[in-house]
């Protein structure tokens, strides 16, 4: 402080009175952004925001005060930082921002679009903005996360120490930036055709091409979400007027693999051939109890295990489908033997 | 029917013991209100005393996995009997529950 000019000195003052102003614009600015990016559906590493300290001002203001007339000149004294997991969410972001805040065009940069062909270096999104009713600019930044740990650590090792870095090992963290920039598009890239993937997976299975489609994760999701399984849990639910859990029957899909599974089209007729029995198996068990209450997995279950045993693999193959279920323990022997019990004088195990 | 709950490390060990049915239910659910709360916790449901459950029980177990989730908590069902067992099967609730 005491290396400042009258000045400066005048600039931390103004600083010192207006640090509840800038805590307000804070909260409203961390808010809006937040909203917005709900509101909009997309998910970010990190929205955060940060008040200069008064010594990295004083810094700042000992190096170049004499181009500050008063505090409002200085626009990053109130910083907020949105960190994106993809490069295309950058460009909706700042679609956003330039919809939420009065832009200050002539001080926003785009350091993307600043480099030259044969250079690489930070890439990042700065928008000078404002908020009504407010006397301060703030800055927004929007970048990636690989770009974000690329800056991270060229601060780090470069500015942090106060010492300019050797010229090639400048060209190094450039030459690491350029790697960034590329693994930056493919993860976008590859989003893209995950997303791409995952509509004609839908389009597929909303058109009943069941046998086009392999069966995965993703795509046995698509398909339950059609509701391949509820009329049969509807009518187990019937036998004693039972509510239906909603349950993830995700842990299913290593059991319809090891049923020899391979596409959609493969569980919609593995559903369809056993699942009056799965009902039979249901009221069997369930008919002479008062449980009024079941998982919306019970359908399911009850196709495998009729699947399993009509197919002669007893209750060493039920021990199996419910290690792929609960994970491998010694209760599932105990499940095992009671399932094959409880299922010994039905029709299906004589066929 | 009986409840109790102990603390053990960044363990809650639930005890369940005698009939969990519909007229124990309301007290049942009182007693298990801490677990309710718990932050980052393994929550043990020791079933080793259990000697029943009904729907009103499985409720009860299902209130304690969903505020669990929330709470990013997870939930042990430990020790079940051979009729509790068969519940759990009939009524497709292995799949919603570590059974141990």
């Amino acid at each position: 402080m005491e290396a400042l000019d009258l000045h400066s000195q005048f600039i931390i003052e103004e600083y010192q009175e207006s640090l509840p102003v800038f805590e307000r614009m804070k909260e409203e600015v961390l808010t809006v952004l937040r909203d917005a990016i709900g509101h909009n559906g997309l998910v970010v590493t990190a929205i955060e925001a940060r008040i200069k300290t008064e010594e990295s001002l004083a810094g700042k203001l000992a190096l170049k005060g004499a181009k500050y007339g008063s505090l409002s000149d200085i626009t990053d004294i109130l910083g907020a930082r949105i960190i994106t997991f993809y490069t295309d969410d950058v460009d909706r972001l700042a679609a956003i921002t330039e919809q939420l805040f009065e832009i200050d065009w002539n001080n926003s940069v785009d350091k993307r679009t600043l480099h030259q062909l044969d250079s690489f270096g930070y890439n990042s999104l700065h928008y000078i903005c404002r908020l009504p009713d407010y006397p301060f600019r703030f800055e927004i930044q929007i970048r990636t996360t690989l770009q974000h740990a690329w800056a991270a650590i060229n601060h780090d090792i470069g500015y942090k120490s106060g010492i300019e870095i050797p010229r090639e090992y400048m060209r190094q963290m450039n030459r690491l930036s350029g790697i960034l920039e590329m693994a930056d598009d493919e993860f976008s890239r590859i989003r893209t055709e995950i997303n791409d993937y995952r509509r004609r997976v839908q389009q597929l299975v909303q058109n009943g091409k069941l046998d086009d489609v392999l069966l995965d994760g993703d795509t046995f999701r698509s398909y339950i979400q059609a509701g391949p399984l509820d009329n049969l849990n509807k009518r187990i639910a019937a036998i004693n007027q039972a509510e239906i859990m909603d349950t993830p029957l995700i842990r299913y899909l290593r059991v319809l693999k090891a049923l020899d599974c391979q596409t959609l089209g493969d569980v919609s007729r593995l559903i369809k051939k056993y699942e009056e029995d799965a009902y039979i198996l249901a009221r069997h068990q369930l008919g002479n109890t008062d449980i009024d209450i079941i998982s919306s997995s019970v359908g399911l279950q009850n196709i495998c295990i009729v699947c399993i045993l009509s197919s002669g693999g007893g209750k060493v193959g039920l021990k199996r489908m419910f290690d792929a279920i609960n994970g491998h323990n010694s209760q599932n022997d105990a499940i095992a033997d009671i399932t094959f019990e409880l299922a010994s004088n039905l029709p299906f195990m004589k066929k | 029917m009986t409840t109790t709950i102990n603390s053990n490390g960044n363990q809650l060990i639930a005890s369940f013991i005698g009939r969990l049915d519909t007229a124990a239910a309301i007290s049942t659910a009182e007693a298990v209100k801490p677990l309710m709360e718990a932050q980052e916790k393994e929550i043990i449901l020791d079933c080793s005393q259990l000697e029943y459950i009904s729907s009103s029980g499985l409720r009860i177990f299902l209130s304690i996995r969903k505020e669990a989730a929330q709470h990013n908590s997870k939930v042990i069902v430990k020790d079940i009997n051979a009729d509790i067992r068969q519940v759990f099967m009939m009524t497709g609730f292995l799949s919603l529950f570590d059974i141990q």
